[in-house]
């Protein structure tokens, strides 16, 4: 099997199959994902939720570990969950408003 | 490789995030093992159990709301109400909202566990003693359900002391718990007295009082403290003015007071300490519009819908109270009946319809929790929403609204008929909810679990 190469699109496509099941939209669309960096098989996720406290804290970011690592070429994730800067539905893109029936900005 | 994101967020609005500078302390919530959500859907499902026979027998005997309050059978019905139903739910919760509402982890899972099965050989024993009149057994079993109550307020209470700061909802949960505690010890006094005399009171007086401390005391007041985190939470807004949720809790609190003390010992300040209540109310209200006005989710979903339709009844529920203390309202059949119109409204319509538009949401986050948290990142799992039918919840809505509506009028004028009719109605909603309820818990029993479709991209 050829691997396929580690690309924005390939790792945002894999993150949009983590959904927020209360919202019932991707966690990429809900922008939920500040920032990601990959370096020598490690993949490193910072990304916060919708409100602290979430009940969903630890499956969603077991979810993105998860999921990260079924990719070709990673073999580490590590994910960090941060309050700061909080999240804010203006960080949804315009798919995300849509599915979760959010008002546009 | 670096990546910032959002970027389309980004490029609309506001700027990339670039400074990180707190991680979030993981809450964790006990854990939040697939294991530790079955205690508190056991709270739920024999919740939910004790509402349905509570409807059955009110169906079965209409004629229960015809007449005068004060009679063994409705007290019996009354306690598996509150107790089998409110109470289990209430505490279900509680063990999950807490937790998520303060950020923090339960003290001790095992307690729950404990608490439960004194819990439901309590209550079952109480309402059978009630049923029967044999208050010597409603005193054993009520001490069973004191055991119980002890223990969750204990768990609570130490959950509640790993937070450091005070805020609203800590604030409002600590006093349900006080309350709790005295409604418990209210009911045990009221009980002993009969055996006993330590100073004299009118009973009826006492029993009213007793369900104001418990009704408002515990089950309102949680209701208006965990929906300064959840309605923010749920329609992605924020809460407007921590002192106007504060003084609200405050003033509820004063207005308990007053009113426990007023109406037990039958005094004319009623109306006073009624008005302070109601001003603690008006400020709830005033916050909740305040939420909603600057939520960001336009449609609010049936769930929402029913918990504010819940709390919009705190209107007629005011008007009723003051004219209730009213000293000048006449004593006459159609009075002495708005008592169990309020009684009815505040328990079927206030606590009742408030907690099933939160089954909505605390039942599939905890099936889901159950079936698919391990799943999520490994297969396709489905939203809270796709796990019940929003048909039937629509159904489930306006047939509450009918049933109450109708009951309320026909047990104003003492109408069997119309009783049967209203009492037939709100079954008919609850009959529906149990069939979403057997929808969500097929997913606890058979997860529908599916594979990525885009498994070519991946290894």
């Amino acid at each position: 099997m050829t691997a396929t190469p580690l690309t924005d699109e390939l790792v945002l496509e894999t993150l949009r199959q983590v959904i927020d099941p209360e919202i019932g939209c991707n966690i990429v669309d809900l922008g939920l994902i500040y920032r990601y960096a990959f370096q020598a098989g490690k993949l490193t996720v910072t990304m916060t939720l919708t409100t602290p406290g979430c009940p969903m804290h630890d499956s969603i970011a077991e979810g993105v570990k998860n999921i990260l690592l079924t990719l070709d070429g990673v073999t580490e994730v590590e994910v960090e969950v941060v309050w700061n800067p909080p999240w804010h539905p203006s960080m949804m893109t315009e798919t995300g408003r849509a599915m979760a029936g959010v008002r546009s900005f | 490789m670096e990546v910032i994101l959002p970027k389309s967020a980004a490029a609309e609005s506001k700027p990339s995030p670039q400074k990180l500078v707190r991680p979030a302390a993981t809450p964790n919530l006990a854990g939040m093992r697939a294991e530790a959500v079955r205690l508190p859907l056991c709270f739920v499902l024999t919740g939910v159990l004790s509402l349905l026979v509570s409807g059955a027998v009110l169906l079965a005997q209409p004629d229960l709301l015809a007449m005068y309050h004060y009679t063994p059978h409705l007290i019996a019905i009354t306690h598996l109400f509150v107790l089998g139903f409110i109470c289990s739910i209430v505490m279900g919760a509680m063990y999950q909202l807490v937790p998520v509402t303060l950020e923090t982890q339960l003290f001790s899972e095992k307690l729950v566990l404990f608490q439960f099965a004194a819990h439901v050989i309590g209550f079952v024993g109480m309402v059978w003693a009630f049923w029967n009149f044999n208050l010597a057994l409603v005193g054993v079993f009520g001490s069973v359900l004191t055991l119980g109550v002890g223990l969750f307020v204990f768990n609570l209470a130490w959950t509640l002391a790993k937070v450091k700061r005070w805020n609203t909802i800590k604030f409002g949960i600590t006093s349900a718990l006080i309350w709790l505690s005295a409604t418990v010890a209210a009911g045990l006094f009221v009980t002993a007295s009969k055996f006993w005399t330590f100073f004299a009171f009118q009973p009826l007086a006492a029993m009213h009082a007793h369900a104001h401390l418990g009704v408002i005391g515990v089950f309102v007041l949680m209701i208006v403290t965990v929906s300064y985190k959840l309605v923010p939470m749920f329609t992605l807004s924020e809460l407007q003015s921590e002192r106007r949720a504060w003084a609200s809790v405050a003033l509820i609190n004063i207005g308990l007071v007053g009113t426990f003390i007023t109406v037990w010992f039958q005094e004319s300040f009623k109306p006073l300490f009624a008005l302070v209540t109601i001003g603690g109310f008006v400020l709830y209200g005033w916050e909740m519009v305040a939420i909603l006005r600057a939520r960001n989710r336009r449609v609010l979903d049936w769930g929402m819908k029913y918990f504010l339709t819940a709390i919009g009844l705190l209107v007629p529920l005011a008007i009723l109270a003051l004219a209730l203390t009213w000293s000048g309202l006449p004593v006459n059949a159609v009075t002495m009946q708005l008592e169990s119109v309020y009684g009815l409204l505040g328990l079927f319509g206030l606590v009742g319809l408030a907690i099933l538009g939160m089954l909505y949401k605390i039942v599939p986050f905890l099936v889901w929790f159950h079936s698919y948290s391990r799943h999520i990142g490994r297969a396709k799992v489905p939203a809270l929403a796709d796990m019940y039918s929003v048909r039937l919840q629509i159904a489930g809505y306006w047939t509450f609204l009918a049933g109450l509506a109708c009951l309320s009028v026909a047990t104003a004028w003492s109408q069997t008929a119309g009783i049967r009719w209203g009492g037939g109605l709100l079954v008919l909603s609850l009959a529906i909810f149990a069939l979403n309820m057997g929808k969500m818990l097929t997913h606890f029993v058979r997860p529908k679990v599916e594979p990525f479709a885009k498994k070519q991209t991946l290894r």
